[in-house]
């Protein structure tokens, strides 16, 4: 065959930041399900977790485009197909990232609707100004953060090749650095999580699907402004990644000025343990599935970390598995075309593969046997590491298109007989691999290179997220070389005007506003679930000054507007004016507190009454007594002759009795009142 | 350490505080601030930036820019020069690939980035290219000669007749095809130029440049250079060609013919199109697909015919309403020997413009009338204004486009000073479809979006 020369690309090794400073693996530490784990066990595990929380800003425009920001559409009125190339860095050398994705040799498409773009988002347009709404919440959700905001926001180019972004970088500002935050919800005790950093960036495409060597996104939601906030890695247990990532969800919020809803806010989080380095789960949407996800990942670390101190016991060293990356994989003596030998091993999705004409190869993995069947997460071994692999990054999309013989019979002695083809003995592993020939190519190179990485221990990559808690191989982690200046930008210096204004009108932390609640006499609960609510605003604008008030607001805003969402199909919040009167009067002693929810259904339900009428149907009056006298002689008048029991009869005049005067008499002085006058004979 | 090449891009105030607190740039530094402890590299300043702050870049990658006056104090921990370096690989030499060469004019075709400063350094040695984009190795043996560094915009007609003296020579060292690296701007001027200069060429003559550069990971660079190097290596078509991107998709390149096509959008990716015409061919993966067969074949045994020439005394000259006179009188005044008009409409301008075309004839000034419309022809005995313009001896050049008109004009006053006669005779035939004797039907194609049927063709081709 002729020697056909491929591109040599080399990737950086991985910077030391990744790496967790801890390197002795606590390799007898028994594998154990999330809810057997005390806290101390993560501290024997070195577990070390840090956040980077997405949230996307509530601006009308998005950040380097006039085009309307959050939108999400289906529609499809012409797609753009591109390529994405790595750029070399400094050194010559290409990042991780962008190496890998250049091997999957994709097709992107965009399906554009027209209404959602314009010509800056297919990347055929230099920016426009960056969005100065967006850049003043940023600065004003650093400041919230505590963070030194810098005096000029250079915009950056981050790398992203995996189409997600059709110019192939996102642009990111940075805005703030270097704060704590009080972290009272956590664990381990009073703590504190530093803040690394706070930038503004662009939001990416929404991936539709990824198949084989077509990926495609929808441009809709890119170029939508977000802020994202890192930590450093200082939550130290599965529970408090969880509380950690609510608390920083929760001070954004606390500036009002973050979208909410499904995709709004996203989270990466970055895990290492003892002598293993930083992986970054990628997109988790929700905090509650955080746990069981870092506590899976921990233990995939160790089990790796296993499988590399048993490498190292048989003595196997990384250049047994190297080869030349220059030329087809074939040419290594570890990879043999094994389309003859599989053939009589009757096994049908081999027979398949060799009918549809594709080539199938096989890998001696020197030193792996048994190996690849060690478990790494639930139901996974580390042949499932290999294949999410080359599935990735060949682009193989027929399943299965590998097996390996730690795990999978042949019959007909084909392993062996592979064996012998490639010399390996007993203390090897193979794989066999099917598909196109040129993607099998990749995949063979790509199976050396994580058995390769094995000795490594665990290979820096981004995961994917799974529902069951697992994860899933995504991509090669990338390094900071594939960060540089946007020359389309020119530097934006921060006023000073603008940060004397953030600073007088700064929105209280999340802690600070729950105090406050509780002081107005709220449950802490309560106070809880209000602070954190989009609705607080409305809580604050309508002003209760009463602690019966107060509680009576807070419940009816936590239960009745959602009522009324579910019936009226809006998600809209009422205008505050419209509420407050209700509160006023609740507060002045005009209506009696239980009425308050009645009333507050009536003015969300009745948009064409005046606050005022609703209200004032609720309202005491002098007539009240009066009144009620009258129906109670119509009550003694029409009760039944028959009595079940005080209770009963109590129940039913009650019924008739309060909704006319609820708001305008004490439910329990018209009880006491019927009591007597229906001559119950039970204490009251 | 006070050179002041030790500070590039700073001025006061910035610039003193540097110096006192000796922090070149390349210092890795703690920067007190009354915004907190900044720790980062010092940076060359943007020479566009301002002079209030000093460019740090973090550990994490990001820069960020200190204002001056929230500096309290600087603390200098190391020293980090940059060290610009092109790697270099062998482009591999196969010798049953034909020859090519590829001109540079300054435009970066493939580049490798700084990713400290941004700085974008042409990958230009077939070595370099070879390193950025290694598919060149499949289409030919390439050989790489830099002529000059300037940006499109400065490219002017001395440059014009260095590239065509270069081409004659590269035919004459026997390479079977050439390939022009040019910005995009002025790439239509310069195609048109060394159209009328190298007459004849045995050899396909590709120009191509990028509407992304090539430190951008979606650049249209890369699949526009190996579609270039393709055509000139192994096209039939030896005119000369702009290669660049047919759809703003990355799928196929279109090649046009140097007299007629124009850039028509300042950023898009498909940018250049061939006007009043179709274009010569499509070309996919190094595949060419001719779309029109009357274009000029290859053969070795041509002998090129290079002049060139060009007077620079000619102008052209863009017409409007309320344009006053006092514009052509100012041109014969400084000696302009050729005008081009791009007149409105069938080929018109205003009836004040009439004593100075007259004055033009008399003193010998030779007017041409192209249209500003840039499609269809120069029709002037439909309209009494269009008699009374042709009257004062302005010669309607067809469907010609005004920037190929300017060149032509330029060029053939260059090569006949004397000979006025043979200027206009010159600029009256056509010459490589520089003006057709029709316009093909779908040779005008300017859709209008959000008209449904529009719209269902989109879906349809762009999909
Ligand atoms: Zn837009």
């Amino acid at each position: 065959m002729s020697r056909k020369k491929k591109p040599i690309l080399t990737a950086s090794p991985p910077a030391p930041i990744d790496l967790n400073p801890r390197t002795d693996p606590p390799l007898d530490f028994p594998d154990r399900e999330l809810d057997a784990m005390r806290p101390a066990d993560y501290a024997e595990l070195g577990f070390l977790c840090g956040l980077e929380v997405h949230q996307q800003l509530l601006t009308e425009g998005k950040l380097f485009c006039r085009c309307r920001a959050g939108q999400r559409s289906s529609r499809v009125d012409m797609e753009v197909l591109r390529h994405m190339r790595p750029t070399l860095s400094e050194m010559g050398e290409y990042d991780g990232t962008a190496l890998m994705e250049f091997k999957t040799r994709k097709d992107v498409v965009y399906q554009i609707d027209r209404t959602t773009v314009c010509t800056y988002e297919i990347d055929d347009t230099p920016p426009f100004p960056i969005d100065s709404q967006s850049v003043r919440i940023a600065l004003e959700i650093s400041r919230l953060f505590g963070l030194n905001l810098v005096s000029e926001l250079h915009v950056m180019r981050k790398q992203y090749l995996d189409g997600s972004i059709p110019t192939g970088f996102q642009r990111t500002a940075l805005v703030g650095l270097g704060g704590v935050l009080p972290f009272q919800g956590s664990e381990l005790g009073e703590r504190e999580i530093r803040i690394r950093q706070l930038s503004i960036e662009e939001d990416s495409c929404r991936e539709v699907s990824d198949l084989g060597h077509r990926v495609v996104f929808r441009p809709d939601r890119l170029g939508t402004p977000l802020v994202e906030t890192v930590t450093e890695p200082d939550l130290l247990t599965p529970l408090d990644v969880a509380r950690g990532g609510r608390l920083i969800a929760d001070v954004a919020r606390a500036s009002g000025k973050v979208r909410r809803g499904s995709g709004a806010a996203r989270q990466d989080v970055n895990v290492s343990i003892a002598g293993s380095r930083r992986v970054e789960l990628k997109g988790v949407p929700h905090h509650r599935g955080l746990p069981l996800l870092v506590h899976n990942e921990a233990f995939r670390h160790l089990n790796l970390l296993r499988i590399r101190v048993e490498l190292l016991r048989r003595g196997v060293e990384p250049v047994a598995l190297a080869f030349d990356p220059a030329y087809s994989a074939l040419e290594s003596p570890l990879v043999l075309d094994a389309a003859s030998i599989a053939r009589t091993a009757s096994y049908r999705p081999v027979r398949a593969a060799i009918d549809r004409g594709d080539a199938v190869w096989a890998v001696r993995m020197i030193g792996f046997a048994g190996l690849l069947a060690h478990r790494t997460q639930t139901g996974r071994t580390f042949a499932h590491e290999i294949a999410e692999r080359v599935r990735v990054i060949a682009c193989l999309t027929t399943t299965p298109f590998l097996i390996n013989s730690d795990e999978h019979e042949l019959v007909g002695g084909t392993w062996s007989e592979l064996r012998k083809a490639l010399r390996a003995d007993g203390g090897d592993a193979i794989v066999l691999v099917w598909g196109p020939e040129a993607d099998v190519d990749t995949a063979a190179c790509e199976i050396l290179i994580r058995g390769a990485d094995a000795l490594v221990g665990v290979p820096s990559e981004t995961r994917q997220p799974h529902a069951d808690g697992t994860t899933g191989f995504e991509r090669i982690l990338p390094g900071p070389e594939r960060m540089y200046p946007d020359t389309d930008m020119p530097a934006i210096p921060v006023q000073d005007e603008w940060i004397e204004e953030i600073e007088v009108r700064l929105a209280e932390h999340p802690w600070e506003r729950e105090d406050r609640y509780v002081r107005m006499g709220l449950s802490a609960r309560a106070a809880r679930v209000l602070g954190g609510a989009r609705w607080a605003f409305l809580f604050d604008a309508m002003e209760p000054s009463t602690p019966a008030c107060a509680r009576r607001t807070a419940a009816a805003l936590e239960k009745r507007l959602v009522h009324w969402w579910r019936e009226s199909g809006t998600g809209e919040l009422p205008a505050a004016e419209r509420l407050a009167p209700l509160a006023r009067a609740v507060d002045e002693g005009r209506v009696r507190a239980e009425a308050f929810e009645r009333a507050f259904d009536r003015l969300l339900r009745e948009p064409d009454a005046t606050p005022a009428a609703i209200v004032s149907d609720f309202a005491a009056s002098d007539h009240d007594a009066a009144d009620f006298e009258r129906a109670v002689s119509e009550l003694e008048r029409d009760a039944p002759a028959a009595r079940h029991g005080d209770e009963a009869l109590l129940h039913w005049a009650m019924g008739r009795v309060m909704p006319v005067f609820l708001g305008r008499l004490d439910p329990a002085s018209v009880r006491a009142r019927l009591h007597d006058a229906l001559k119950c004979e039970e204490p009251v | 350490m006070s050179d002041a090449d030790d500070f590039p891009g700073y001025r006061e105030p910035t610039l003193s505080i540097l110096r006192r607190f000796d922090t070149p740039v390349w210092s890795d530094i703690r920067a007190h601030t009354t915004r907190g402890l900044f720790e980062g590299l010092i940076l060359p300043r943007a020479e566009t930036a301002d002079e209030a702050h000093i460019s740090l870049k973090l550990v994490s990658g990001y820069n960020v820019g200190l204002r001056h006056d929230t500096i309290e104090s600087i603390e200098k921990v190391g020293y980090r020069p940059a060290d610009y370096r092109v790697p270099e690989e062998e482009f591999p030499f196969d010798p049953d690939k034909p020859r090519v060469i590829l001109f540079g004019t300054g435009g970066t075709i493939a580049s490798r980035l700084d990713y400290r400063t941004g700085a974008v350094i042409p990958a230009f040695s077939p070595g370099e290219l070879y390193g950025s984009v290694p598919e060149l190795a499949d289409v030919c043996n390439l050989v790489t000669e830099k002529l000059f560094g300037v940006f499109s915009e400065n490219i002017d007609a001395g440059h014009w007749k260095i590239l065509a003296e270069r081409c004659g020579q590269a035919i004459e060292d026997g390479y079977q095809g050439i390939v022009i690296g040019h910005g995009t701007d002025t790439m239509h001027h310069t195609a048109a130029a060394l159209t009328y200069m190298v007459a004849d060429s045995p050899i396909p003559i590709v120009l191509v440049g990028s509407q992304r550069s090539s430190d951008r990971p979606s650049s249209d660079a890369a699949q526009s250079l190996i579609n270039a190097s393709s055509v000139a290596a192994h096209g039939d078509i030896a005119e000369v060609l702009v290669c660049m991107f047919g759809p703003t998709s990355e799928r196929y390149n279109l090649l046009h013919r140097g007299t007629r096509v124009r850039k028509m959008h300042s950023s898009f990716r498909s940018t250049f199109r061939t006007l009043g015409d179709v274009p010569l061919a499509m070309i996919e993966k190094g595949k060419i697909d001719p779309i029109k067969h009357d274009y000029v074949r290859r053969d070795p045994t041509r002998t090129p015919d290079v002049q060139p020439y060009f007077e620079d005394k000619t102008t052209l000259l863009y017409y409007y309403p309320n344009m006053q006179p006092d514009i052509l009188h100012a041109l014969i005044d400084n000696g302009y020997k050729g005008i081009i008009l791009a007149g409105t409409g069938l080929g018109h301008v205003n009836s004040i413009q009439f004593e100075a075309l007259e004055r033009a004839r008399d003193e010998g000034v030779q007017v041409y009338m192209t249209l500003q419309t840039l499609w269809g022809f120069v029709q002037m005995y439909v309209y009494e204004t269009g008699r009374e313009i042709l009257e004062r001896g302005v010669v309607p050049l067809a469907n010609m486009l005004p920037e190929v008109a300017y060149v032509k004009l330029g060029w053939a006053l260059g090569r006949w000073p004397n000979e006025p006669e043979k200027v206009r005779e010159f600029m009256t035939t056509p010459v490589h479809s520089d003006m057709t004797a029709g316009e093909p039907v779908e040779g005008y194609l300017v859709f209008q979006g959000g008209v449904p049927e529009v719209q269902d063709f989109l879906k349809t081709i762009w999909s």
